[in-house]
């Protein structure tokens, strides 16, 4: 109790913080396989999240594929290896740029999202109406919502991956001629089980980071309209954080297990 | 079933926040068929006690007892929930479901029942719920579209439609207009009657009050310090008291 209080706040808020999301993450678990199953607004959700982000995570892929190529294309040159240039870009668009870019952006769009919806609710009692009508609130709003981000971040990340990769044809395409199965074949081919699976698996995490942060921050928002800001705005910077750190942690693991 | 019924009963009930004591030893039996009103300054905790009722807050020390169930023993979600579909709440904002119509509104309480009814009851059953109300030409309109004496009245078709006996009512006719608070209070008085609903009503609104209750308690410092009915207490010659009828 002394040593806690003696931590400076915001050490403080990150102990409770992690407290808390442990005590969600546990508590999903424990629902996630009781019915009443919400099929029809997990399928609501994952539709409404996945739809929002379309377009940014579309035009966001294209850009990074194209200005990686154009970027490294110099580079590359300079020892007469411009043939690599597709298998370079997609390997590292497959591994890290896509899957945590995308990630960034959900945290961004879908995370704060989240927040910002459960804060409110929090803070006009709707959630305390849904228990006191016998519902299970837990079970219609996160678990829902979790398995929801759970499900579309990797889709998500799937689909900014093949964008990266047409943005990258074009960035190869400025000044050169490539044609379409040529560099469809270079940049594919260098990809092996072991680019593909840890890459998937890894979102998955990132999707379930960003979904059960949105809806711990919205869920704990304090009353008030600045409440439900600080819960949007916090869910942000700690599922951003979440997924350099679960980043962080894949990287090992896939070299303790792969290589 | 005898008259004088009690299914609500409370004894020495506490709750504090931090240093904050809000509630310190609050008694209270709510009688069947029964309009009790509850009056009290601003954050007297008035709201803190009847979340107690329905465990959205767990009271420190006291005795609670909900249609003959120890709410501190009701552990498990399937029992607790069973208590608290036979006690409804009105939030003192309505608390509608933004996201949701008003027909989704209605249904949402039906469809988490372990016996759902069908399709057609459903329907049924949230245009009686508005009928009661009065505003069965809002069933497709958001919450957003609705006034803010509109919400109430939906708030109130929803925490009605699962039939329940006992209501408790958090500040019905705050922020209403003379006129539609006098509507809102000749409807909690015809759901008592027609339906045999129990309630606890806060309020600081006394035509509300004066309608409404069978039987009147007031906070004071964290007990209930007066009761009686509503002419009972008009006439006491306590100045504090005296501030709310004026
Ligand atoms: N969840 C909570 N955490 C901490 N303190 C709380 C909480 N809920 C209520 N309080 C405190 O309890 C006291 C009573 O609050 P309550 O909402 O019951 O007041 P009230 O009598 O309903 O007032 P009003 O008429 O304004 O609605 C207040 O001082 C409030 O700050
Ligand atoms: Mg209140």
């Amino acid at each position: 109790m002394k040593i806690a209080e003696s931590l400076p706040e915001s050490f403080q808020r990150f102990f409770i913080n992690v407290a808390g999301i442990g005590r969600f993450t546990k508590q999903f678990f424990r629902q996630v396989f009781k019915p009443p199953f919400e099929f029809r607004e997990i399928l609501n959700q994952a539709y409404r999240l996945g739809y929002d982000s379309l377009f940014l995570v579309g035009i966001t892929g294209f850009i990074i594929g194209m200005v990686m190529t154009l970027q490294t294309k110099p580079t590359l040159e300079q020892f007469g290896a411009e043939s690599w240039l597709p298998s370079m870009v997609s390997v590292s668009i497959i591994r890290e740029i896509g899957p945590v870019l995308t990630a960034l952006i959900c945290a961004g769009k879908v995370g704060s999202g989240i927040g910002a919806e459960l804060g409110s609710m929090k803070v006009s009692e709707q959630i305390d109406a849904m228990t006191v009508s016998g519902a299970n609130a837990f079970n219609y709003l996160v678990v829902t919502r979790v398995i929801a981000t759970t499900i579309t971040v990797p889709i998500l990340v799937y689909y900014a991956d093949a964008i990266s990769l047409v943005g990258s044809y074009v960035g190869v395409n400025i000044e050169g001629n490539v044609s379409p199965s040529l560099f469809y074949k270079q940049s594919l081919d260098i990809l092996v089980f072991s680019d593909i699976v840890p890459a998937t698996i890894k979102t998955l995490f990132f999707g379930f980071a960003i979904g059960i942060v949105g809806c711990y921050k919205g869920a704990t928002a304090d009353k008030g309209t600045l409440g439900v800001g600080s819960a949007a705005n916090s869910a942000v910077v700690i599922s951003s954080l979440m997924i350099f750190v679960i980043d962080l942690i894949a990287v090992q693991l896939t070299q303790l297990f792969i290589r | 079933m005898k008259e004088e019924e009690i299914v609500i009963d409370i004894q020495e009930l506490k709750k504090s926040f931090g240093d904050n004591e809000v509630l310190k030893g609050m008694n209270l039996q709510l009688h069947r068929k029964e309009n009790l009103v509850i009056l009290g300054k601003s954050g007297t905790g008035k709201s803190v006690l009847i979340k107690c009722i329905v465990k959205l807050i767990e009271p420190d020390e006291g005795r609670l007892r909900v249609l003959d169930q120890e709410v501190k023993d009701l552990e498990a979600d399937e029992e607790l929930n069973k208590l608290r579909r036979r006690v409804g709440f009105l939030f003192q904002g309505g608390a509608l479901y933004d996201s949701m119509s008003v027909r989704e509104n209605l249904r949402f309480p039906l469809e988490r029942l372990s016996d759902k009814p069908s399709r057609d009851e459903m329907e049924d059953r949230v245009y009686e719920a508005l009928r009661s109300v009065g505003l069965e030409k809002a069933i497709d309109k958001m919450p957003a579209e609705l006034s803010g004496g509109m919400k109430k009245r939906i708030a109130l078709a929803r925490t009605l439609i699962l039939k329940p006996a006992i209501v408790l009512y958090d500040e019905p006719t705050t922020g209403l207009d003379p006129a539609t608070s006098k509507e809102i209070s000749q409807l909690i008085l015809e759901m008592q009657q027609e339906y045999d609903i129990s309630s606890i009503i806060i309020t600081h609104d006394m035509a509300c009050a004066r309608i409404t209750s069978n039987k009147m308690k007031v906070i004071r410092n964290g007990v209930f310090k007066y009761k009686g009915t509503y002419d009972e207490l008009r006439e006491k010659n306590d100045p504090w008291l005296r501030d709310f009828f004026e």
